[in-house]
């Protein structure tokens, strides 16, 4: 069934009909397609997490409607439907370690599994499945995930969204505060996950280098408006547009733009680190 | 969750707004005093008069007023209703059993209605145009007497001002996990009692683990930068009393000379 993901023109206001009304979402239209890595810019205040949790029904758009997996949701759509929805589409929170609470580890893993219908034994299984896909020893799985440190209960938490097994898996910040080697760590098992169990993913990132290395899509929020929906190459092409909007480059384009200016012309404008040392080798610049 | 009044302050800088919170805290129990001097039309009139000028010169829309009364109205209407029904005495104009309606009776309930809004406009009065840490400051100002009974009274007074600080704060923290224990297939509000009791314990056990982390780095980084109780404690936000907080004071003693004229008009 196809999975994609459809808004039309969602408006969505905070404590409506009170005087303290905030209109954090202008009219948004917007298609995210089945098995596609969709990345979600802006600064902070900009509505991406209120778009977010629009995904899977947490908030229901005051104007307009979505549909998610062929469901639509609109303002008088049912709490009751939505959780079926919600086991399809993970979503980690930022700093996902304060949902833990269980006894253990691998209880707290197979929460959400147990949750959605599976047997003990069953979500059992997939909670150590998930637990050595994030890189959980297995002597950890029998401990209290408040003994841990971190970077492991982090982890864990990460683990406790694989297990539903979702087929869109939405991320808000998901390595905020990780140090640079869980960082890679995290976002090279959310690339795997896309790449063989063809999982969609939205991520919320203020990293332009993840964007240009892992996302085919990217959409731009300002003020609560969309200001662009494209890919990575086209939008960081338009360096006069990203400097506008005070958004910045990815590292490898960033020094190609500064190698330009000292004279060296690109063909293509190189994307990711990888890109960048293919385009100075065709050049015959060798590093030392 | 957000319908809570307490503790919602708008900020502003009308007149109302600018009083000294001590001032402001010390009327507000004073006017709750003074309202049940009021005993007919001309009295509370006069004490309707004095909330409706605290409205306008807060410059905050009625509307908030009314928000602030009702969560509360039917506590007002059961205890107006006893009122009509009870009070004996006066021209009967129906019966039935115990009920009596008279017109004594109806003129109580509507005083006791008036009562009770008035009562609600003032501390919501005082609530919208005071910071939470503004009141907590005068209340540990007017309690400070105490201390020579031998009252901690700086200690209750910043356990008032952490508690209060910390209500919004952890009221978004409730709502976070919430999110996130939906997000992974709790159900909140369905069910039988046992499992919605069961769906408290995913929110309530985050909520203390994040409570108690929040309280010892706050513990720490006072600690780090030096405090060490009230002793000889300098204030950051400084009272200070002025031309308006002593009009304050005189227009209600000219209200209460009021009231007590009228009441035996």
């Amino acid at each position: 069934m196809a999975m994609s993901i459809k808004l039309n023109n969602i408006s969505y206001s905070y404590e409506s009909d009170t005087p303290l009304e905030y209109q954090a979402l202008h009219q948004i239209s917007l298609e995210i397609d089945d098995g596609s890595y969709t990345a979600i810019v802006g600064h902070t205040g900009s509505g991406k997490s209120t778009l977010l949790q629009h995904f899977n029904g947490l908030l229901k758009p005051s104007e307009g409607y979505l549909s998610v997996n062929g469901l639509k949701i609109d303002k008088d759509t049912k709490n009751r439907d939505l959780n079926a929805l919600r086991k399809d589409v993970g979503f980690i929170f930022q700093f996902p370690e304060s949902q833990l609470f269980e006894e253990t580890v691998i209880k707290d893993i197979a929460f959400a599994p147990k949750n959605f219908g599976m047997s003990d034994q069953q979500a059992n299984e997939v909670a150590k499945k998930a637990a050595k896909m994030v890189g959980l020893s297995e002597s950890l799985f029998e401990k209290s995930p408040f003994e841990l440190s971190g970077g492991q209960m982090r982890r864990v938490a990460i683990a406790g969204i694989i297990a539903m097994q979702p087929k869109i898996l939405i991320l808000d910040e998901p390595t905020a505060g990780l140090d640079p080697i869980g960082r890679k760590q995290i976002m090279d098992l959310f690339y795997k996950l896309h790449q063989e169990y063809k999982m969609t993913i939205i991520l919320v990132t203020h990293q332009m280098n993840d964007v240009a290395d892992y996302a085919d899509h990217v959409i731009v929020l300002e003020d609560g408006k969309k200001i662009a929906d494209t890919t990575p190459r086209e939008l960081f092409k338009n360096k006069q547009w990203i400097v506008k909007h005070h958004l910045s480059l990815p590292q490898a384009m960033e020094f190609a733009f500064e190698l330009q200016a000292k004279g060296i012309n690109f063909e293509k404008m190189p994307l990711t680190l990888s890109e960048l040392v293919d385009e100075l080798e065709k050049r015959g610049i060798q590093h030392e | 969750m957000n319908k809570l009044l307490l503790g919602r302050y708008l900020n502003g800088n009308s007149l109302i707004h600018r009083m000294d919170p001590r001032s402001k805290l010390m009327m507000s129990f004073y006017f709750i005093c003074i309202i049940f001097l009021a005993n007919n039309y001309i009295t509370y009139a006069i004490l309707l008069l004095l909330a409706l000028c605290g409205i306008v010169l807060s410059k905050i829309k009625i509307s908030f007023f009314f928000k602030g009364i009702i969560p509360l109205i039917w506590l007002i209407l059961f205890t107006v209703a006893l009122q009509v029904f009870f009070t004996p005495g006066g021209h009967v104009i129906w019966s039935y059993g115990p009920l009596t309606l008279s017109k004594a009776g109806i003129v109580n309930g509507v005083y006791v209605f008036f009562r009770f809004v008035l009562i609600i406009v003032m501390s919501t009065l005082l609530t919208l145009t005071t910071a939470p840490l503004e009141i907590a400051d005068a209340v540990e100002a007017l309690i400070k007497p105490l201390r020579y009974l031998k009252v901690p009274v700086h200690e209750i007074a910043l356990m008032l001002s952490i508690a209060l600080r910390f209500v919004p704060t952890l009221m978004d923290e409730t709502v976070k996990i919430m999110n996130a224990q939906k997000s992974r297939g709790v159900n909140f509000g369905e069910g039988s009692i046992i499992s919605r009791i069961k769906a408290v314990i995913p929110i309530l056990i985050p909520l203390f683990v994040s409570a108690f982390n929040r309280a010892e780095d706050l513990a720490v980084a006072m600690e780090a930068r030096g405090y060490r109780g009230g002793d000889g404690r300098t204030k950051f936000r400084v009272m200070k009393w002025h031309l308006r907080d002593t009009g304050l004071i005189i227009t209600f003693i000219i209200i209460t000379i009021l009231l007590l004229i009228f009441r035996n008009y």
